[in-house]
Formats: structure tokens, sequence, C-alpha cells
């Protein structure tokens, strides 16, 4: 077992020096040079960029510069705001960013979860016909128009109760969390529920759910047991592509709900090619969510007997 | 009971299997009613942005800076007036009978009434006249006449003439505007030739109304679903594409060739796409006078390919082993011979299924770029460039965010159920697509 | 008195026909097989044995008796106290029946836990006595792995521990060997025979494999499309086999003693969505005759011996010989060949 989280750790390594290095070529294919843009900036700030990133070396130099600082956890200072280091700014809107985004995982694994459940129990008759419905119509409306029409309804709800039921906008309280988390794990929620349901419906008529019953077992305990346990891991294996679908579908949730979250920022950074804020934004994320893939491989095997100890012996 | 002999007499039936034939069980079909239903959706937004602009001339760019955000209308004329100011009634009709309206457009409307003895100041309001009440006090005058150029609609007005002292009310009319717009506004529309003098303009119908920019939003929908289904369709095409030769090169070659390009997609698929596309995009950056779908379709073609590549490289090392493969090797037939002859009916569905469910993917793709300002760029729109625009009025003209929402979702829905029925038609051993 | 008595139990999932008479009784201790084609319904009978039919079946039965109780009105409540405790089941599949997700120890425990009310402890510790019993080394350690570190026999054994743990009056075996390697087979019949035998269960073992049957059942019933054909003592069947299938499920099986060339039964089984009105097995049957356009109803042979089949009505011309003192079946079965 750890000889398998050391290998899947070293990978998830690689795989964000892969995604560091893919960033800053990126940037560097930016037509021009980014700092002689006509970008509104003191000479002081940019006499000060020219030497952090060494833009008058070879490109080679410039790219070890950019990692040895990236390896300090130094990603320098924001173009357009000259006082802000990329690092604060980050310290500052991750955990916002991401306590709305655990809220959004959890609330879309549990109501998915649920849902996929009820609809495989109940296959063809009217709580599986409503979920599938449900999923279809979230599947294909987009997150922000989610998010759009979430705000016309609490709007309408606010104008018929006449008082401030829940807050349009805003972050703070607790209903400025769940209404965004709800928003922002819809989708996802819709998209484990149809998950959930083919596996329940598998797990339902297979042999071994047969034979737990032709031993007695039943209600609860055959459910969380043999049916939960068996079909919940294929939405575990979804979990990284999950979490990489919230936190981006958290910009645009961020930018709608005015949360100041980490993705709220990263979209006006990149509104307003503010280079380094995007440049360290981007590692950061791709870091984070390259971590959570290796954690959720971790988990895993932690659910699953066969991987834990195959992957752990090998 | 007791049975007669003979009916234990031997007897043949003919054949033993003369037993009665049931049907076969009924092969899932792809011509189910809602498959039917997402085809004919799919053929009407196809319609819709490609004969649709034909039929609909009108261009989504022009600005109705007379209509902003405004409801469906139908189409009328305007009178094109001259905007000189200041008025008052010439000398010879200065003594009107009662409150005589001299003129009454969008532009202004001219009252006048007789002046009353005992009356220094007039006090003139303005009403809705299908509400009680005097409305808007809109000036205090010692003189008898008035000039109304406050926003002026097509709705009918009450006016309300009072002494201004003792405020009693003296005379009252209702007055309708005829639709009207100021010489220098048509000519700054481009809707008369500079120094023209026309009288009459046509203002088109938008039977969807126009947005925050007085643009009609039925010609912006049919452009911006151009692009939107332009980039859903060609960048799926082209990533599809590429990733099925990449995939089949590694495939074909094997060896180390395989082995590096193999490593080479799984670094690509670790990348996080949505931000990568958005870097990418921001890399690209866009010149000016473009419209920024090329830059759109390259990053998506950067980042999409590996699926695809992944899926006909295991197609091709799985035919590779197959012995019917290996019998027309061992036979002479050369590989390309055996690419089109073995390997592409094999995997020609499967690649139709990945194409089916990439472009909704695609579509949501650009939405969600555009949405947050990093797709198309102006005057270039696409549905998801609408949704941007439309979220700034969401609260007052929720029409602008919802209508480019439906027709996102309506296509992402209908590419879906296609893909889905074209997955469940296709056989995935035998590579066989049952119509 | 007998443990179990049905008769004539349907069972009809949606259009299909699964189940259209199906007779059998057990005797305390008896081992009795359920011989037939595969798709002929033993599956599904003994599925509702254990009352484990999906809602969409409808269940009905003339009689229908375990234990003393009266089994067609049970309520799901009354099942669960049943299932696993008094009748259990060991399925055709131990790769598939076992739960990936849970150690074999955990799972074989199980029921102890729920009709026993035993602790986790002392239910491990029983669950790893029975591994023991059943010829598995280090059990204890056995106990804690997962089912796919097992083989397919040693799963076979887990399932059989799993099955046998609560001591199970009546125990129901569907094909326990189709799915393992010969050389397992003889190996997991011995210690199935030997469960059985050491604690007095009776066993409903159901095969196609008429070698297995001859090895270890006390009685037979032969089942077509849904129907028992015919069912004696393993003698009555075996060597004076009275119904026409049952004959030419003889001659489809090699024989050492007597070797003769082997006869495949022509025709196809029928389709149980339309099952035909008359006997079932007339389609393919080389002495059909005349009535057998309707269905025909068991019919004695001897003692306790009964076909369904109307060679055995007392009119047929071949029995008069018996009404006049002849008693031999043997003498029917044997002229035919
Ligand atoms: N859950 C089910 N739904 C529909 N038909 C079924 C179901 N289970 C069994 N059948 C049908 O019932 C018949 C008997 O099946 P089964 O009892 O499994 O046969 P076997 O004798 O091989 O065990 C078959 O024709 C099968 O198609
Ligand atoms: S009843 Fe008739 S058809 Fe059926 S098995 Fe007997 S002889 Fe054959
Ligand atoms: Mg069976």
């Amino acid at each position: 077992m750890l000889n398998f989280i050391a290998k899947r750790l070293l990978s998830g390594v690689i795989t964000i020096w892969f995604i560091a290095t893919a960033t800053f070529f990126a940037m560097h294919a930016v037509p021009g040079d980014p700092l002689t843009q006509e970008k509104a900036m003191t000479p002081a700030v940019r006499a000060q960029l020219e030497a952090r990133y060494g833009l008058d070396k070879p490109l080679f130099d410039q790219y070890r510069l950019f990692l040895g600082n990236m390896l300090k956890g130094d990603f320098g200072i924001s173009f357009t705001q000259e006082n802000r280091r990329v690092n604060d700014i980050i310290r500052e809107h991750f955990p916002i960013s991401a306590i709305l985004g655990v809220a959004a995982v959890l609330i879309a694994l549990v109501g998915g979860i649920t849902a996929g459940s009820v609809a495989a129990y109940c296959r063809n008759r009217w709580p599986d016909r409503m979920v599938m419905i449900a999923v279809i119509a979230a599947i294909s409306v987009p997150g922000f128009v989610i998010a759009g029409l979430a705000q016309l309804v609490i709007v309408a709800m606010n104008n018929a109760a006449g008082k401030t039921l829940l807050p349009v906008a805003g972050w703070g309280s607790v209903s400025q969390i769940w209404v965004p988390a709800l928003v922002l794990g819809l989708g996802t929620m819709a998209y484990l529920s149809r998950i959930m349901r083919a596996s329940m419906l598998e797990v339902l008529s297979a042999d071994f759910n047969i034979a737990a019953k032709a031993k007695g077992v039943h209600g609860w305990r055959l459910f969380f047991h043999h049916q939960l346990r068996n079909a919940v891991l294929p939405v575990v294996t979804e979990l990284g592509p999950t979490i990489a679908a919230i936190t981006t579908g958290g910009f645009v949730v961020e930018l709608i709900f005015a949360i100041p979250g980490l993705g709220r920022y990263f979209v006006q950074a990149v509104q307003q090619l503010d280079y380094t804020v995007i440049m360290g934004t981007t590692v950061f994320y791709g870091a984070f969510l390259v971590l959570v893939v290796v954690l959720v491989d971790i988990s895993y095997g932690l659910i699953d007997p066969r991987i834990r100890l195959h992957r752990g012996r090998s | 009971m007791a049975i007669s002999v003979f009916r234990f007499a031997p007897k043949t039936w003919g054949d033993a299997d003369e037993v009665e034939a049931v049907a076969p069980l009924p092969l899932p079909s792809m011509a189910s009613p809602t498959v039917i239903l997402s085809a004919l959706m799919v053929l009407f937004l196809l319609l819709f942005v490609t004969v649709g602009p034909l039929l609909w001339k009108q261009s989504p760019s022009q600005q109705w800076l007379s209509q902003i955000s405004d409801g469906a209308s139908s189409a009328y004329s305007v009178r094109i007036v001259s905007d000189n100011g200041a008025w008052r009634p010439s000398a010879k009709n200065d003594l009107p009978r009662g409150l005589t309206v001299h003129a009454a457009n969008t532009e202004y409307v001219r009252l006048h009434w007789p002046k009353l003895a005992g009356v220094e100041r007039y006090r003139i309001y303005r009403g809705d006249a299908n509400k009680p009440g005097l409305g808007l006090a809109m000036a205090d005058t010692g003189d008898n006449y008035y000039q109304d150029r406050l926003q002026l609609s097509r709705e009918v007005y009450r006016y309300t003439i009072a002494d201004a002292e003792t405020g009693l009310l003296l005379f009252a009319r209702e007055v309708r505007p005829e639709p009207a717009m100021s010489a220098f506004e048509a000519q700054l529309q481009g809707l008369i030739p500079l120094g023209g003098n026309e009288e009459w303009v046509d203002i088109p119908a938008h039977p969807l109304g126009t947005d925050a920019l007085g643009r009609d939003i039925l010609a912006r929908l049919m452009a911006g679903g151009r692009t939107s289904l332009f980039v859903g369709v060609v960048a799926p095409l082209l990533y599809i594409s590429f990733g099925c030769i990449f995939g089949a090169i590694a495939g074909l070659m094997g060896g180390w060739v395989d082995q590096l390009a193999m490593r080479f997609v799984d670094f690509v698929v670790a990348l996080p796409f949505l931000l990568f596309m958005i870097l990418f995009r921001v890399a690209f950056g866009i010149g000016p006078g473009e419209n920024g779908i090329m830059p759109l379709i390259v990053a998506m073609l950067m980042l999409s390919w590996p699926g695809s590549a992944r899926l006909i490289r295991g197609q091709v090392l799985a035919l590779r082993s197959q012995p019917f493969v290996e019998a027309s090797r061992i036979a002479g037939v050369g590989t390309s011979k055996i690419i089109l002859r073995h390997m592409l009916p094999n995997v020609l569905p499967m690649i139709l299924v990945a194409f089916s469910f990439a472009i909704p993917q695609a579509i949501f793709t650009e939405a969600f770029l555009s949405f947050i300002g990093m797709g198309v760029s102006p005057p270039t729109t696409s549905w998801g460039a609408l949704c941007n625009d439309g979220i700034k009025t969401l609260l007052s003209h929720p029409r602008q965010l919802l209508l480019p929402a439906l027709l996102i979702s309506m296509s992402v829905l209908a590419f879906n159920i296609l893909g889905d029925a074209l997955r469940d038609a296709t056989d995935r051993r035998s590579g066989v697509v049952r119509a | 008195m007998s443990l179990l008595n049905l008769e004539s139990l349907q069972v009809s999932i949606g259009s299909v026909q699964a189940v259209r008479d199906v007779s059998l009784s057990l005797q305390p201790g008896e081992c009795r097989a359920l011989v037939g084609e595969s798709g002929c319904g033993k599956s599904v009978t003994a599925m509702s044995l254990l009352g484990l039919m999906p809602n969409a079946a409808e269940t009905a039965a003339q009689h229908w008796q375990f234990a003393g109780r009266d089994m067609a009105h049970l309520t799901e409540r009354d099942w669960r106290k049943l299932r696993g405790n008094q009748i259990a089941m060991i399925f055709q599949n131990p790769m598939t029946a076992l739960d990936p997700t849970q150690t074999i120890g955990a799972q074989i425990a199980e029921p102890l836990r729920i009709h026993k009310g035993l602790s986790r402890r002392d239910a491990k510790k029983r669950a790893i006595a029975l591994l023991e019993r059943l010829a598995i080394a280090n059990p204890a350690q056995r106990a804690e792995q997962y089912p796919f570190e097992f083989s397919g026999g040693m799963l076979q054994r887990a399932m059989i521990a799993m099955a046998v743990v609560c001591e199970p009056e009546l125990l129901i075996a569907d094909e326990p060997t189709t799915a393992l390697d010969v050389t397992v087979q003889a190996e997991v019949l011995c210690l199935l025979q030997e469960m059985r035998e050491s604690s007095g269960t009776a066993m409903l073992f159901i095969t196609h494999d008429l070698g297995v049957v001859a090895e270890i059942a006390d009685s037979v019933s032969v089942m077509y499309a849904g129907q028992t054909v015919e069912s004696g003592s393993l003698t009555q069947v075996f060597t004076t086999e009275a119904h026409p299938y049952t004959q030419a499920l003889k001659r489809a099986v090699p024989s050492l003693e007597n070797p003769r060339p082997l006869e495949a039964i022509a025709g196809t089984p029928p389709d149980l969505r339309k099952p035909p009105t008359g006997c079932g097995f007339a389609a393919r049957c080389s002495q059909r005759m005349a009535v057998c356009e309707q269905a025909p109803p068991p019919m004695s042979v001897g003692d306790s011996h009964i076909a369904r089949c109307w060679l055995w009505h007392e009119d047929h011309p071949r029995r008069w010989r018996d009404k006049d003192g002849f008693t031999n079946a043997s003498v029917i079965g044997r002229s035919r060949r």
C-alpha cells in the first residue's frame, strides 16, 4: 500500500512539473512580451518585474528562475495590483473557494448517491422518471445559467415574501454558502446520480446481492454493507473529474454570486491579462487538482480491496 | 376419467419443430420518439443558424437606441423630426379654444391652452391615462404653452393643466405620442443619409425584443448560434481526427514510439482542461479585427485529442492481435489495405459515437469561455457571449439570458440524446450500426 | 411428516411462465436432486422456495408447506427470519455470489449476527471454526481475506460455510459445482455431502449433471419446461425411468458400464412465453400420441414414482397388464430400446 501511495505521489509530482512547464511556455507564447504591452505600469514595478523574471536573460534561464521561484512557493507580484503578492492573493482567496467547493462536492455526493439509489430502487416508476428528467435537465444547462436562474428564483421568492429570505449574492453567512454551493454542485450531482443509478442497478441484479438476501440480510444493513459499498465504487472514481469540474465551475458561480474566492479573482486576472496572477493561479490550481486525483486514487484503493491489495503488492 | 383407446394411438405431427414460432425480442432501435425529436431539434437549430439569417435580414450588431432592452415589438414607422430645441406657438394660433396639442410624438409633445384671467402660473402634470391621479408634475410656467421632452414613449398620457397657486384643475387631455426620432439620432444610427430629409423611417419588428444595447435578439441568436455550432462541430472534428491519426500511428508502430506517445498522452490528459483552455486562449491572444474563433478551436484541439487517441490505439492493438488480421498479414496483404478493410469498419462506429458526444462538450466549453469573456471577441458573438451580455440585465430583463441559454441547452440535450442512441445502436463487438 | 411439501407451484415473470407446475416433497435429512436442461426453471423454483422472486413475478401454489408452516401467506418479515436460518442457498457461481468488498469471514459470520444475534467476535470465531472444518488451511488468516484472493474451489467452500453456518433445515444448492474445475468438483461435492450428513440437513440439489445425481441424491425430480415431469427415488428414476424425457436424457449421457452411441435430444424446449397447451415435451417426443395434445396430469408409475405422461394413464393399453397383476414399469421403459 505504501509503495502504491509513493508511486502515485511521484507521478503526481511529475504531472505538476509538466503543468508548470506548460504554463510557463504558454505564457511566453503570448504575442509580444507581456511586459512591453501597453499596460499602465510604473517604471518601478517594471524594473522589479524585469529583475524578478530575468526577462533580459535567455528563455531557458527564465524557465529555471521560474521553477526555482515556484519551488520556493513564490509566484511573484500582481501586474495590476502592484503591491500584492500572488501568494497573498491565493492565501487570502483560496480558502473561500475551498469552503464553497467542499460544500458543493458534499452536496453533489450526498445528493447524487441518494438520487441515484432511489432511482435504481424505483426503476421505471415515477421517482426514477423524475430523477432522470431532472438529471437530463441539469446536465444540459450550463452552470452559469443555473446560477442565473437561482438568483432569479431567490429574487422572486424575496419579492413574494416581502423580505429577504435568502441573500442574492455576497459571502459570509451560511445561506450565502449553501445556495451557491448547491448551484455549483447541481450539474455534478446530476452526473453522479446517473452513474450511481447505473451501478446500483447492476448491484441490485448482481448475484452477491441476491446471495446476501438469501442469507436473510435486509433493510439498511443490506443497503449499507452490500449494495452501497459496491455501487459507490464508480462514483469514487469519478471524484477526481468531479472536483475538477466543481473547481472550474466555481469560477462563474463566484463571479455571479459575487463571492470573493480565488476563482473569481482568476477570471478577473484573465480578463485584465494579469500575467503573474494567471501563471501563479494556474499552477496552483493545477497542482491542487493533481493532488486531488492522487488522493482519490488512494482512497479508492482503501474502499476497493482488490485495488488496495493488488497495487500495494506490485 | 376414461379415455378411448384410439387416443393412445401413436401420432406423428410432421416435423418435430412444428411448434409455433415466437417472434424474437425486438432489437433496440434508433427510431424512438425521443431520438426523432432530438434529430428534428438538431435540424431546426442548423436551419435556424443557416437559413435563419437569410429570412431574418436584420443586422445582429445594429443598435436601436430608441429600443433598449425592449420586449417583443412589431414593425412601425417613425417620423423624423428636426431637433430645434425650444418652442413657442406662432402668433396666429395664439388663442386656442381649449387645451390644444400642436404636436405629439415620442420626441416632444407640444401643448397650448388659452390664457385664463386670474391665473398667473400654470402647473403641468403628466400621468398614465390608464391610472387615476395626476401623475408627475412636469413644470410650473407663466406661459400658456409647454413642450414636454421627457422620455416619452408610445403609450397614452394624460396631461393636466392646473393653477399653480390654488391647485385648481383647468384643462385635461389624453395624448398618444406617435413614434418619432430626431434627425440627428437617425443619422447617427445610419437610418437616413447625412443631410437627408426623409420624413418617415421604418423600424423593423423585434419578435424577441432587443438587448441592453438595443440590438435585435433574434438576429443575435442566429449569429451567435452560427459561432457556437461551428465551434461545436469543427473543433471535435479536428481534434478527433488528430487523435485518431495519433493513436493509429502509435498503435501501428508499437514499441518505444507507442510507449513514448502514450506517456505524452498521459501528461496532456493530466492538464486541467478548462484551466488550460483559458491559459491557451490568453496565450494565443486576439489580434485587432480577429473574431477569436481560431484560437478557441486550436486550444481545444491541443487539449482534447488524447481521448480519441487512446480509444483508437486500444482498438488498433486489440485488432492487431485478432486472428483475421494476422491471417491477412500472413497472406501478404499490405498494411494500408488491412487498415482500410478491417480496422476502419471496426473503429468507425466508435469514432462516430465519440464525435456525437464531443459536440455538446465543445458547445459547453465555448459557452463557458465566452461567458467569462475568453471566447469570441465582439462584434462576433456566440450563445455563450450572449449569456454573458444577458447576465448583466438578468434581474430586470431575464429574457436576454434565458433565450441563448435555452438554445445552448436544446442543442446540448439533442446531441447528447443522439449520441446515446448511436452508442446503444452500435454493437461493440461487431462494430455494426443497426438502423 | 415431510419437511417440505410443495404442490403445483406456478411462477410467471412478466410474460414468461418460468415455472408452470412444479411439485416437490422432501423428508428431513433427504437429498433430492432436481434435474433438467438449463432454462427449464430450476433456479426460479429455488428462488421461489426462498421467497426471493422479483416484484414483477407472480407466485402461486396449490399447497406449500415447510416445517409445518403454510408458506403461501408468509409475510416478508417471516421470510427474512427463514432465509439463511432455516432455508439456505448455495449459488452456482461463487465468484459472483460473494460480496467483493467484504471479507470472507465477515460474510460467513453475517447470518449468525442476523439470526442468532451473536456478537461480532463470537460470530467470527464460529466462522473460522467452520472454515477449518471445510478443510481450509490457515482459517483465521483466510477469514480476513477478500473473495478475489480465493480460488474458485475455496470460494465455493466459503459459500457452503455461509449457507450451513446457521444449521438450516433445508439447504438448496443451485448447480454448486457447475462453475468449478472438474478436479475441484468432486472435492466440493464430498464436503457438501459431509456437512449435510453431519447436521442432518435436507438438501435440494439442483443440477443438470446426471452423474452427480447418482453420487449424492436419495430421490430425483426431473423438470422440463417449467414442470416436474417425473419424480421418484434414485433407483426408480434411474433404473426404471418412466417419462420419455428422462429416457432421452439418460441416452444423452455417456455410461461406462453400458457403452452405446449417445443420442442428443432433437429439437429445442418450448418458448416459455407461449407454453404449449398439451404435453410440454410433445414436440420432441418419439412416443407421442393423439392424446398428447392435452396436458397430461401427473400419473402414478409405482410406489411414490410419478410421471407426467399419458403413457402411464390407466387406460393406456400397456397398463392393462398392470391391472391384471403385472406390476412392471420397467417393461415399458425397456421395451422402447
Ligand atoms: N428475472 C427474470 N426475468 C425474466 N425471466 C426470467 C427471470 N429469471 C428467469 N427467467 C426465465 O425463466 C426461465 C427459467 O430460468 P431458470 O430458472 O434460471 O432456468 P435454469 O433451470 O437453467 O435454472 C428461463 O426461460 C428464463 O428466461
Ligand atoms: S405425454 Fe405424450 S408427448 Fe408427452 S411425454 Fe408422454 S408420450 Fe410424450
Ligand atoms: Mg439456473
